[in-house]
C-alpha cells in the first residue's frame, strides 16, 4: 500500500515536471489574435464545407483563384491565385485564367520535404472534386451543369462508382502550366464569384489521395496560415504558413475613413499576425463577457447585447474610453416570411386565398420585432435583394404594410367569419389556422411570440411546429412548411442568388414557398441572360412586386453587424462577403499595450 | 465469486441488445434525415438520393440494424456524418475534458459531503444539523442554469477572478485556470444531494446495534465514528459514487456549453441537432456499457466489503 | 439493492399513520414548509381557475420596465408606427394588383384603414418590473407557478404510477415477469438520460405541456420501480398475503388491495422526491428546446428568457422566477424529509 502511494507521488511529480517544462515562458512577443466562433467547425476539406464558420477558417488556409478587395465597397473581385483578372470572351462563356508563379503549398509529409508549386492542373482537379458524388459537396451548385463536359463525367462516376480524375474535360482546358481555359455551358457573368469562394481554394491531388477518407483533418493549402494545434469543436490555432509567398499589403481606397488603415498597413508583408487562436463558444453570454474581459480581439456583438454597447448608432462612452472601436455594416442577407402556395389552408391562387395571405402578412409588425427582439440592430428591408448585393433597390417601397385594421376588414369582406371561440374559419366554414415552423432554439421562441401576437390581431389561430433545422429543410423541400420566417445570406453578391428562391422549377429544391407561376418564371428567366444592368434591375423590381401582390412573400428585415475591435488591433475593416480577413490585419503584441 | 462475475457479464448481453433495439428504432424512425442538410443550399433530389445512399439510410431497416450490430462488435462506428471525423477519435478526445471536469468535482464533492455528513451526524438534531440541512436544501433548489448564468457573470466578468470560458490542451492549465469556476458551480448543486444522502447512510449505521455495543464497550465517540460507522457507511457511499459516474459523463452539458469545454455532453447535443446518427449510436452504446460495468463493479465491491452478503 | 432500500424493508402497521401524523405535527420546520407548499398550490389553483394572473399576457408596460422602486423619470418610449403610404403612390412596375379594387372600396368605407394603428398608453415601471414585451413579471411568475407545479405534480404521478405498477408486477409475480421487467429497467437506466430525453421528445413530437409531462414521466419511473419491487418481494410471502390467498383473493386483490397500502409510505416519499426533481428538470428541458409552448409561461421558460437579460442589467425576471422556484422546491424537499422521518418505522419517537 505504502509502496503504491510512493509510486503515485513520484509519477505525479514527474507528470507535473513534464507539464511545466512543456510550457516555458515565451521569449519573443508573439502576435496572437484571439477570436471566437459561435458554432463548431465541421472539418477542413473545402469541397465538403457547408457552414460560414468553417469557411472563415478555410479562407485563411486555402486560396481560390479570385477574391474580393479588402477595402472596396461595393465589393469588387480581384485576383488571388490568378495573376490578373480572367479574360472573358464569347459572351461570358469562355474564361481564361492565368495563375501566379511561385505559389507553394504549405509543408506536409506527403511532399517529402520538397516545395510543391501550384499549376493549372491543380485547378482542374479542385473543380472536378465538386462533381465527384463521393464528396457530396454542399456547394456543388456553383459549378453544377455549368462547365462543358463535367456533368457527363459525374454521371459516369455515379454508374461506375469511381470518378475518373484523369479524364479530359472539354470545359477545363489546360493551356499551359499556369494557364487554364474554362468553357461554360451558357452565358454566366457570375462565374467569377464562384471562383472567389473559399470552397474553391486550390488543393493538391496527391495530398487528397494520401489522406483519402480523412481529408477534413489534413488541410493543405496555399493560404497565409496553416493549422497548428486543433482541439475539435473547441479551439483552432492557426500558424503562419512558412511557404507563403512574399505578398504585400497593397489595397487602396478613396474613402477618407480608410486612410488610416492604408497608412498603417501598406507595404507590410502578409500576414503580420503570427497566430490566430479561435475558440468555439456557443453561448452568446460567454462570448460577450469574454470580449469585455479582453479575451477576444474582434467580436461581432449578438443583437441581444446591443443595448449594452451602443447608444443609438454610437459606441457607449465607457467602451470608447477603453479605446474599443465599433464598425457597423449591413449583412448581405434578408429575413423574409414566405407562405406555402401549396398549403391546403393558405395556398392557391384564388382571390380569397390571395387576400388571406396578404392579410396575414399585413398583421406582422416588423417595427416591433426590430425594436424588441433585434434591439434596433436591424431595419425594414422590403426588397428581396439586400444592400451590398448587385440588383438591390434602395428606393423600393413595399406594398404590404403593418395594418391589422385593414387586414381585419379585408378578411371580413372576403367572408372569413369569426366563430364563437373568436377565431376565423375558412369561407366554407372549414378549419383555418397558420402552422408556423421554427427551430427549437430560444431565439425562435421570440419569433413564435411575434407570430402568435400578429395572428391574434386578425383573429387567426396560431399553431406551432418546432423542428430541428435539418427537418425544416426537408419539410420545405416537400412543400410541407405552411409559413416560416426564413433567412438567406448571399453566397455571392449578385441578385440572382436571391431571386432564384422563388423560381418555379426550384420547387422541391430551395423554393420553399413552392410558388410556381408561369408569368413570374418567364420574367425571371429573362434576367438570367442579362449582366448586371438597369434593364435587369427593372425586371427584379417587377419580380419583387409580383411576390407581394400574390401574397407569397414579405421581405421583413436586413440585419446590422456590429463588430467591436480592441484598441490594439490595427487595420481592421469589416467585410460584408469575405468570411475572414485575418491575414490583412495587424496587432500590437500583448507586452507592448498600455 | 467467479461464477457470479461471469453470470453477471452474460446478463449484460440481453440488456445491451435492448439498448441497441430501443436506440435504433427511436432514432431511425424519428431522429431525422440529415441528408437534406448535408446536401447544401441548392441541392437537387438526385444529390439527396446520392447522400442517402452513401450514408446507408436508403437500406432496409434490418440491414441497417445488422450494420449497427457489426459496428458494436468491432467497436468501429465509422465517421461522423457532419464532420467526417472518426467516431472513435471524437470520443477519445472529448472524454478527457469531461473527466478533467468530473473527477475533481467528484473527489471534492465526496470528501466535502462525507465530512459534513459526519459532522451533522455527530450533532444530529442540533442547530448545526438543522441549519446545514436547510442551507443544503436551498442550495439544491436553485437551478444549475441560474448558478451558471449568475456565476459566470459575477465571478468571471464583474470580479474577474476566473476566465469567462475556454480550454487548452494542457492538463495543468485546464485544471488550474479553466476548470475551477465550472467545477465550483457544479459543486454548488451536487454537494447538497450527496450530503443529504450520506447523512442518511451514516445515521442508518449509527442506529445499528453494533454501534451501541461499541459504545457500551467504552470506545471513544470519535473511534466509534471513524472506525466503525464510517467503515460501514463507506459501502453505500462508494456504490452510490460508482453508479453515478456514467450518468455524470453526459450530465455536465450545461457547464460544457457555457464554458466552451469540448466534452462529451456538448458533443451529444451537437450530434442530436445535426442528426449525426453514428455519434448518437456510439454515445448510447458506450454509456450503456459503462453504466452496466459500473453497476457490476458496485455489486462486486458491495459483496466484497460486506461479508454478510453471500455471492450466489 | 442499497442499504437505503433495506431500511425501508421492515414491518409496518396501520397505526404508524397515526404516529406519523403526530410526529409531523411536532416538526415545526416541516409544518412551515407544508404551509409554503399549500400556499403555492393554492396560488397555482387560483391561476388555473382564472382568479389570479388572468391578464398576465397583457402588455401593460414599456419593454423591460424596471421595478417601481428603481423608477427614474424615464420618458416614455413612443411605439409610434411609421405612417402608411397611400397605395396610389406605390409604383406597381406595370403589374396589376387583383386586390386593388377591393382595398379601394374598403378604404373608402373605413377611412381609418389608411392611418397607422393608434399608439397604446403604457406605463414606465411596474411593481416587479416587466419582461421584454412589457408584461408584468409578477403575474408571469404566478402564471408560471401553475404550469411548473402542474408539470411537476402530474409528471410525478405518471412516473410513480408507472413505477408502482411495474414494480408491483415484478416483485409480486417474480419469475419471467420479473426477469422481463428487470431487463426493461436495465435497458432504460443504461441509456444516457440526455439521449433518452431527446429520443422520447422526438417520438412524441407534439409540442405542448403534455409532452413535457410525458417526457419526465416516462424517464423518471425507474427509481420508484426499484423500491416498489423490493417492497413486493418482501411482502408477497408475508402471512397476511398468504391468508388472503387462502381466502381466495385474486392476484389483483392481493397486489393492490392487500399489499399496496403497506407500501404507500415508500410511494409517497418517492412521489414528492419526483415532484421536486421534475420542477427542476423543466428548466433544463426548456434550455434544450422542449419547453412549454409559446402561449404558456413556466418558470423554466422564464429562466431561459432571463438568460441573456442579466448581462443587460435586467435581473428582475431571473430573480422572480429563481426565487419562486427555490422557495417551492426547498419547502417541498423539507416536507419530503419530514414525511420520510415521520413515516420511517425504524425511528423511535
Amino acid at each position: 500500500m505504502i509502496n503504491h502511494l510512493r509510486q503515485l507521488v513520484i509519477s505525479s511529480s514527474v507528470l507535473f515536471a513534464v507539464l511545466v517544462t512543456v510550457y516555458p515562458a515565451h521569449s519573443a512577443p508573439l502576435k496572437v489574435l484571439h477570436l471566437s466562433l459561435s458554432a463548431a467547425e465541421t472539418g477542413f476539406d473545402p469541397v465538403m464545407t457547408s457552414d460560414l464558420n468553417t469557411a472563415a477558417i478555410e479562407e485563411q488556409l486555402f486560396e481560390p483563384l479570385l477574391t474580393y478587395d479588402y477595402l472596396a465597397r461595393p465589393v469588387k473581385l480581384i485576383p488571388r491565385l490568378a495573376a490578373q483578372m480572367p479574360v472573358i470572351s464569347d459572351q461570358g462563356k469562355t474564361w481564361l485564367f492565368t495563375l501566379k508563379k511561385g505559389v507553394y503549398f504549405s509543408p506536409d509529409p506527403v511532399f517529402k520535404g520538397k516545395l510543391r508549386e501550384v499549376t493549372a492542373q491543380d485547378v482542374v482537379y479542385t473543380i472536378m472534386r465538386f462533381m465527384d458524388p463521393k464528396n457530396r459537396s454542399p456547394y456543388k451548385f456553383l459549378v453544377d451543369h455549368k462547365i462543358l463536359g463535367l456533368n457527363a463525367l459525374a454521371d459516369q462516376a455515379r454508374q461506375t462508382g469511381h470518378f475518373n480524375y484523369n479524364a479530359k474535360v472539354e470545359g477545363l482546358e489546360v493551356v499551359g502550366p499556369y494557364q487554364l481555359k474554362i468553357r461554360l455551358t451558357g452565358t454566366d457573368y457570375n462565374f467569377g464569384h464562384a471562383m472567389a469562394q473559399p470552397m474553391f481554394g486550390i488543393v493538391a491531388r496527391e495530398v487528397i489521395e494520401a489522406y483519402q477518407g480523412d481529408t477534413a483533418s489534413h488541410p493543405v493549402g496555399t493560404g497565409p496560415y496553416m493549422i497548428g494545434q486543433w482541439i475539435r469543436s473547441a479551439s483552432i490555432n492557426l500558424v503562419k504558413n512558412p511557404n507563403y509567398r512574399d505578398e504585400r499589403w497593397h489595397f487602396t481606397s478613396q474613402d477618407p475613413q480608410d486612410q488610416k488603415i492604408v497608412q498603417a498597413m501598406t507595404g507590410k508583408r502578409i500576414p503580420q499576425i503570427d497566430q490566430v487562436d479561435i475558440q468555439i463558444v456557443e453561448e452568446a453570454q460567454s462570448a460577450y463577457l469574454s470580449f469585455l474581459k479582453g479575451e477576444l480581439d474582434v467580436f461581432g456583438v449578438p443583437g441581444q447585447f446591443a443595448p449594452n454597447v451602443l447608444s443609438g448608432t454610437e459606441l457607449k462612452p465607457k467602451l470608447q474610453q477603453q479605446g474599443i472601436q465599433l464598425q457597423r455594416l449591413v449583412d448581405p442577407a434578408i429575413a423574409y416570411y414566405f407562405i406555402n402556395i401549396e398549403d391546403p389552408q393558405l395556398g392557391g391562387m384564388a382571390l380569397s386565398r390571395i387576400a388571406l395571405r396578404r392579410a396575414i402578412l399585413m398583421s406582422l409588425n416588423d417595427e416591433e420585432m426590430i425594436r424588441v427582439i433585434y434591439k434596433g440592430q436591424a431595419f425594414r428591408e422590403a426588397f428581396p435583394i439586400p444592400q451590398g448585393v448587385e440588383g438591390h433597390d434602395a428606393n423600393y417601397q413595399s406594398l404590404i404594410h403593418y395594418n391589422p385594421q385593414e387586414a381585419n376588414d379585408l378578411l371580413d369582406k372576403m367572408g372569413y367569419k369569426k366563430a364563437k371561440d373568436g377565431y376565423r374559419r375558412q369561407i366554407d366554414g372549414g378549419p383555418l389556422y397558420v402552422k408556423y415552423t421554427t427551430t427549437l432554439t430560444s431565439q425562435d421562441r421570440d419569433l413564435e411570440e411575434i407570430m402568435k401576437k400578429s395572428l391574434d390581431r386578425i383573429g387567426i389561430r396560431f399553431v406551432s411546429e418546432k423542428l430541428k433545422f435539418p427537418e425544416i429543410i426537408r419539410a420545405e423541400r416537400q412543400c410541407r412548411v405552411a409559413m416560416r420566417l426564413s433567412a438567406w445570406i448571399a453566397d455571392y453578391p449578385d441578385g440572382d442568388n436571391f431571386m432564384q428562391l422563388w423560381y418555379g422549377p426550384h420547387t422541391h429544391e430551395n423554393n420553399a414557398s413552392c410558388f410556381q407561376d408561369a408569368k413570374w418564371d418567364k420574367l425571371y428567366e429573362k434576367t438570367l441572360a442579362l449582366p448586371n444592368s438597369p434593364e435587369r434591375d427593372q425586371l427584379y423590381r417587377q419580380l419583387a412586386r409580383l411576390l407581394e401582390i400574390n401574397g407569397v412573400t414579405k421581405v421583413s428585415t436586413s440585419h446590422i453587424r456590429n463588430v467591436l475591435i480592441q484598441p490594439w488591433v490595427v487595420g481592421y475593416k469589416a467585410h460584408p462577403i469575405l468570411p475572414s480577413t485575418w491575414a490583412y490585419i495587424d496587432l500590437i503584441p500583448e507586452g507592448e499595450r498600455h | 465469486m467467479w461464477s457470479f462475475f461471469i453470470r453477471r457479464l452474460l446478463q449484460m448481453i440481453p440488456t445491451l441488445l435492448g439498448v441497441i433495439l430501443l436506440v435504433f428504432f427511436l432514432f431511425n424512425w424519428v431522429g431525422g434525415d440529415p441528408a437534406y442538410i448535408l446536401a447544401g443550399k441548392l441541392a437537387s433530389a438526385e444529390d439527396i438520393a446520392n447522400i442517402r445512399h452513401q450514408l446507408g439510410i436508403d437500406q432496409p431497416w434490418y440491414w441497417q440494424l445488422w450494420i449497427f450490430i457489426q459496428q458494436i462488435a468491432t467497436g468501429n462506428f465509422g465517421d461522423s456524418w457532419a464532420t467526417h471525423e472518426s467516431v472513435a477519435h471524437i470520443f477519445k478526445t472529448r472524454l478527457t475534458p469531461s473527466l478533467v471536469l468530473l473527477i475533481p468535482m467528484m473527489i471534492i464533492e465526496t470528501v466535502t459531503a462525507v465530512c459534513l455528513a459526519l459532522l451533522v451526524a455527530v450533532f444530529r438534531r442540533s442547530m448545526i444539523d438543522q441549519s446545514l440541512m436547510v442551507v443544503s436544501t436551498i442550495m439544491m433548489s436553485i437551478s444549475l442554469l441560474v448558478y451558471i448564468i449568475v456565476g459566470q457573470y459575477l465571478f468571471a466578468s464583474l470580479l474577474g477572478w476566473f476566465p469567462v470560458k475556454g480550454w487548452s490542451d494542457s492538463l495543468w492549465r485546464d485544471l488550474t485556470y479553466y476548470a475551477p469556476l465550472p467545477i465550483f458551480l457544479g459543486l454548488l448543486v451536487s454537494i447538497a444531494p450527496s450530503l443529504r444522502l450520506y447523512r442518511t447512510f451514516i445515521l442508518d449505521e449509527i442506529n445499528q446495534d453494533y454501534v451501541r455495543t461499541a459504545r457500551a464497550k467504552g470506545l471513544s465517540e470519535s473511534r466509534v465514528l471513524f472506525k466503525h460507522v464510517l467503515k460501514n457507511a463507506a459501502i453505500p457511499i462508494l456504490t452510490n459514487l460508482l453508479m453515478g459516474l456514467p450518468g455524470l459523463l453526459t450530465g455536465a452539458f450545461l457547464l460544457e456549453r457555457f464554458f466552451a469545454i469540448p466534452g462529451i455532453g456538448r458533443e451529444i447535443i451537437l450530434a442530436v441537432e445535426r442528426s449525426d446518427f453514428p455519434i448518437i449510436k456510439a454515445a448510447t452504446v458506450y454509456v450503456a456499457i459503462a453504466t452496466m460495468l459500473a453497476n457490476l463493479l458496485a455489486d462486486l465491491l458491495y459483496r466484497y466489503l460486506d461479508p454478510r452478503v453471500n455471492l450466489k | 439493492m442499497t442499504s437505503q432500500e433495506e431500511s425501508m424493508i421492515s414491518s409496518f402497521s396501520p397505526s404508524l399513520w397515526a404516529l406519523a401524523r403526530k410526529r409531523l405535527a411536532r416538526d415545526a420546520i416541516g409544518l412551515l414548509s407544508l404551509l409554503v407548499v399549500v400556499f403555492f398550490i393554492l396560488m397555482s389553483l387560483g391561476s388555473y381557475f382564472g382568479f389570479l394572473a388572468k391578464n398576465w399576457d397583457q402588455e401593460v408596460a414599456i419593454n423591460y420596465a424596471p421595478p417601481t422602486w428603481l423608477a427614474t423619470n424615464q420618458e416614455s418610449v413612443s411605439a409610434l408606427q411609421a405612417p402608411i403610404p397611400p397605395r396610389s403612390q406605390i409604383d406597381l412596375y406595370g403589374q396589376t394588383d387583383p386586390l386593388a379594387p377591393l382595398l379601394d372600396e374598403l378604404e373608402a368605407h373605413n377611412p381609418q384603414d389608411i392611418n397607422s394603428p393608434p399608439d397604446q398608453q403604457k406605463v414606465n415601471h411596474l411593481v416587479f418590473g416587466a419582461d421584454k414585451w412589457g408584461r408584468s413579471v409578477i403575474l408571469k411568475t404566478i402564471k408560471g407557478s401553475e404550469t411548473s407545479i402542474l408539470v411537476g405534480l402530474v409528471a410525478a404521478l405518471v412516473a410513480t404510477a408507472i413505477g408502482t405498477v411495474l414494480g408491483a408486477l415484478s416483485g409480486y409475480f417474480g419469475g419471467w415477469v420479473d426477469d422481463f421487467l428487470n431487463w426493461f429497467y436495465n435497458v432504460f437506466t443504461a441509456i444516457p438520460y440526455l439521449l433518452l430525453i431527446f429520443a422520447i421528445a422526438a417520438v412524441l413530437n407534439q409540442k405542448g405541456v403534455s409532452t413535457i409531462i410525458l417526457i419526465l414521466g416516462l424517464t423518471g419511473w425507474t427509481g420508484v420501480y426499484r423500491l416498489i419491487r423490493a417492497e413486493y418481494l418482501k411482502h408477497r410471502h408475508r402471512e397476511y398475503v398468504l391468508a388472503a390467498k387462502a381466502m381466495g383473493a385474486s392476484h389483483y386483490r392481493r397486489m393492490f388491495i392487500h399489499i399496496l397500502p403497506n407500501t404507500l409510505h415508500v410511494i409517497l416519499v418517492q412521489l414528492s422526491i419526483n415532484v421536486v426533481g421534475f420542477i427542476k428538470s423543466e428548466v433544463i428541458l426548456s434550455f434544450l428546446g422542449f419547453g412549454v409552448p409559446v402561449e404558456v409561461v413556466s418558470w423554466g421558460s422564464m429562466l431561459n428568457e432571463a438568460q441573456n437579460e442579466l448581462v443587460l442589467g435586467i435581473w428582475w425576471q431571473l430573480v422572480a422566477a429563481g426565487v419562486a422556484m427555490a422557495l417551492l422546491v426547498t419547502a417541498f424537499s423539507v416536507l419530503t424529509d419530514a414525511l420520510r422521518d415521520a413515516l420511517d418505522p425504524k425511528v423511535v419517537a
